[in-house]
């Protein structure tokens, strides 16, 4: 009887005991792993070596860094104008979507496919697409005679192709996501609206876009979280230049960890995105639970 | 009774098993008691080559080994993962024999304790005296060698000749630094309406590699070594904010100011043999973007210069070389027989069918100007300049910090590129921003 109750007890832990372990080692100790090299002097010369105690230098070293406070400020620029065009185009596409339209189904499948293609090859194929010579953009700008645009080498254009292209990288994902919310709203509530004289755009603001809510908020977590860590775009199509200007604070970590050998340097980088992260996350809950 | 017949259709099997084996370590007594030996390997793509060479070179060890099955079991990875790779490799002290090292890799691999001193080795081994100076130094880190260069490219200069008729430009005038200014203007001023360009120039990360030329051919050094470090008394300092510098990156920004534009995006000679440009600096890969068929012709359209344009006629030229180094990790377990896989894969026998199949110049003099020298020199177009260029050619400084440095080096070009700041001043916040990393 006793043994019983005791394992009455203990049965929703043993349950989650798989999922803990799993966190444990794939998550929490990497976590840790990386605050205790952040903290120490570890590069390729030192990596099977002994690693010397710093304390916070690499941090100290992280914020005078100028470049690494020009990589914040393209960080700024790309995440907000992925998330805006990200979201604003899917919400836009998932809602024509929900109307009535014919093939709906196959058209919802094609907007997927972006979601389905590897990283490097959205990139591979958009640094070709931008590219100033050869690139079939400048190539129809030039056949209905605008002037051809420098996509990718011009400082202050070039955050914006990456943009360009995260946007179609990701807005099948906000497509989708919305789609399936959307689905969950009852359709009678619709009908109601359109009885009491409803119009469309009320309809949306005030019946779609609050029932959608706590998927717009989870899809808004996940899309600028995606957007601070995505470093392949860049690595691919710019590297980071020209001057630092498509260098955002994921390829800045990528970089000093594994083109420069500095491990520590790249593992402070990387936990400040963490805090980033985490603070873009709460941020938007918060904002979004009023 | 069923017991029966399978106790003796089984004794019948064993038997003739035995009879088998035995009669066939009388028969072969040497295979029955072969040692099997695989050796592990990780390289960089293109996969190609290592296919020639390590088929070669494991066949060639077999032969010298009858006591031996030995096998090759090599991996090729593209370029950036191959570091990566290696580097988990060592971290982890997984057993590897034999790595493919870029050049610029070895100081940090060599420091880090990744790679084995092969100094001794290649005192008995008795072949340096074979190797062009510069190639046998670049496997050498702080005196001890780990590493064998097996190959190298040049970055020469390569023009289509009939666009420079188009433009009514002599390629000699393409020699200084004058006339290539003047002929870019002249060949953008006909050729722009076609969708060409005249000059190619390289904005892209590997843009310092292609200003060093000009660096080098006026005196200047990436690099010096100076004495008074805090903690390494004698170490390398930025050299590179010289006035040779500033001169060789002046000549970048008139480039600039003639209105040759930066390239971002490098298609490593693809985008000439597309003919978007008629004239490019770019190395000796550029001929791999033709097919070989066309290679027995290709001088016919194609026209070479083995320098980079010089200040003035007569001065001269620099080049830049790069290539592949053949190291042993520390954590090989079989570090005698990797000694001689590497000895093996890079002795001319061996390495001159896949320099001629790849078109990859040698580091070594007998395959460079011996007897093997006529077989590339009748298969590889411009051989011969691209030979007389290795003379001329530098490496880079493959200490650990080298990557930083050159990042840095990147910023200033681009600085200028861009009109943000002029040579001097550009270089000198780049020379700061090195000696830094290099712990002044």
């Amino acid at each position: 009887m006793l043994s019983k109750s005791i394992f009455g007890k203990a049965e929703p832990y043993l349950f989650l005991t798989p999922a803990f372990v799993i966190l444990l080692v794939f998550l929490i100790f990497p976590l840790f792993w990386n605050v205790y090299i952040s903290l120490h002097d570890v590069s390729l010369i030192t990596l099977i070596k002994g690693w010397r105690y710093i304390g916070w230098q690499n941090f100290l070293d992280l914020i005078e860094d100028p470049n690494f406070q020009t990589s914040l400020k393209v960080t700024l620029l790309f995440v907000a104008g992925s998330v805006a065009l990200q979201f604003g185009v899917g919400l836009l596409i998932s809602t024509l979507l929900n109307q009535k339209v014919r093939a709906a189904g196959v058209l919802r499948a094609l907007f997927i496919i972006p979601w389905t293609i590897s990283a490097v090859i959205a990139a591979f194929s958009f640094k070709f697409i931008f590219d100033e010579n050869f690139g079939i953009l400048n190539y129809l700008f030039d056949k209905i005679g605008l002037q051809p645009i420098n996509w990718l080498s011009d400082p202050n254009m070039v955050v914006w192709s990456m943009v360009i292209a995260n946007m179609w990288y990701g807005t099948p994902f906000t497509i989708l996501f919305l789609t399936a919310g959307s689905f969950s709203i009852n359709p009678t509530i619709y009908e109601a609206a359109i009885i009491d004289g409803a119009s469309k755009m009320k309809t949306f603001l005030h019946i779609t876009l609050p029932i959608l809510k706590p998927f717009i908020v989870i899809n808004l977590v996940l899309i600028t979280m995606w957007s601070v860590n995505f470093f392949d775009l860049q690595l691919v199509m710019t590297g980071g230049g020209p001057l630092f200007a498509s260098t955002t604070a994921s390829l800045y970590m990528y970089r000093q960890a594994f083109e420069f050998g500095l491990l520590s340097k790249g593992a402070a980088a990387g936990l400040i995105l963490v805090v980033i992260n985490l603070v873009v996350a709460f941020s938007y809950i918060k904002l979004l639970r009023r | 009774m069923n017991v029966k017949k399978i106790i003796a259709f089984t004794s019948i099997i064993i038997a003739i098993s035995l009879i088998l084996s035995i009669g066939y370590g009388f028969i072969n007594p040497i295979s029955a008691q072969k040692k099997q030996v695989t050796l592990t390997a990780i390289v960089a793509e293109p996969k190609d080559r290592w296919d020639i060479l390590f088929k070669s070179a494991q066949q060639k060890l077999n032969e010298k080994h009858p006591d031996m099955d030995i096998k090759v079991d090599y991996r090729v990875l593209p370029y950036d993962a191959t570091r990566t790779q290696i580097l988990t490799a060592m971290a982890g002290r997984t057993p590897i024999d034999l790595v493919s090292l870029d050049q610029i890799w070895l100081g940090e691999f060599a420091q880090g304790g990744f790679l084995s001193d092969l100094s001794d080795r290649a005192k008995s081994w008795g072949r340096e005296k074979d190797w062009y100076q510069t190639n046998w130094d670049g496997g050498k880190y702080n005196g001890k060698l780990y590493g064998i260069w097996a190959w190298t490219d040049i970055r020469a200069m390569w023009y289509w000749k009939d666009l420079l008729g188009k433009g009514g430009i002599n390629p000699d005038s393409l020699k200084t630094w004058n006339g290539y200014i003047a002929d870019a203007k002249q060949l953008n001023n006909v050729l722009r309406d076609q969708g060409i360009q005249g000059m190619h120039l390289v904005g892209a990360s590997q843009s310092p590699d292609m200003w060093y030329p000009y660096l080098w051919m006026q005196g200047g050094d990436i690099l010096k070594q100076k004495n008074g470090h805090p903690t390494k008394g004698t170490y390398w300092f930025p050299a590179f904010n010289s006035t040779a510098g500033i001169k060789a990156l002046g000549f970048l920004k008139q480039q600039v100011d003639a209105g040759i534009k930066p390239q971002i995006n490098h298609f490593w000679g693809q985008e000439f043999a597309d003919r978007k440009f008629a004239v490019m600096l770019e190395g000796s890969w550029l001929l791999g973007t033709f097919p070989h068929e066309q290679w027995a012709t290709l001088n016919q359209k194609i026209g070479m210069l083995p320098m980079f344009p010089v200040q003035n006629i007569g001065s001269k030229s620099a080049t830049m070389m790069g290539g592949w180094i053949l190291g042993i990790p520390e954590t090989s377990q079989n570090k005698d027989l990797a000694w001689e896989l590497v000895t093996t894969m890079v002795d001319p026998q061996v390495l001159t069918p896949m320099l001629q199949k790849e078109g990859y110049l040698p580091t070594q003099k007998p395959i460079g100007e011996g007897p093997y020298a006529a077989n590339l020199n009748s298969t590889i177009p411009y051989y011969k300049e691209m030979i007389s260029m290795i003379p001329i050619g530098h490496g880079r400084p493959n200490i650990p910090e080298y990557p930083q440095i050159a990042d840095n080096i990147k910023q200033a070009i681009d600085q200028v590129y861009y009109g943000m700041k002029d040579p001097k001043q550009a270089l000198d916040e780049a020379a700061a921003k090195s000696a830094k990393v290099l712990g002044w």
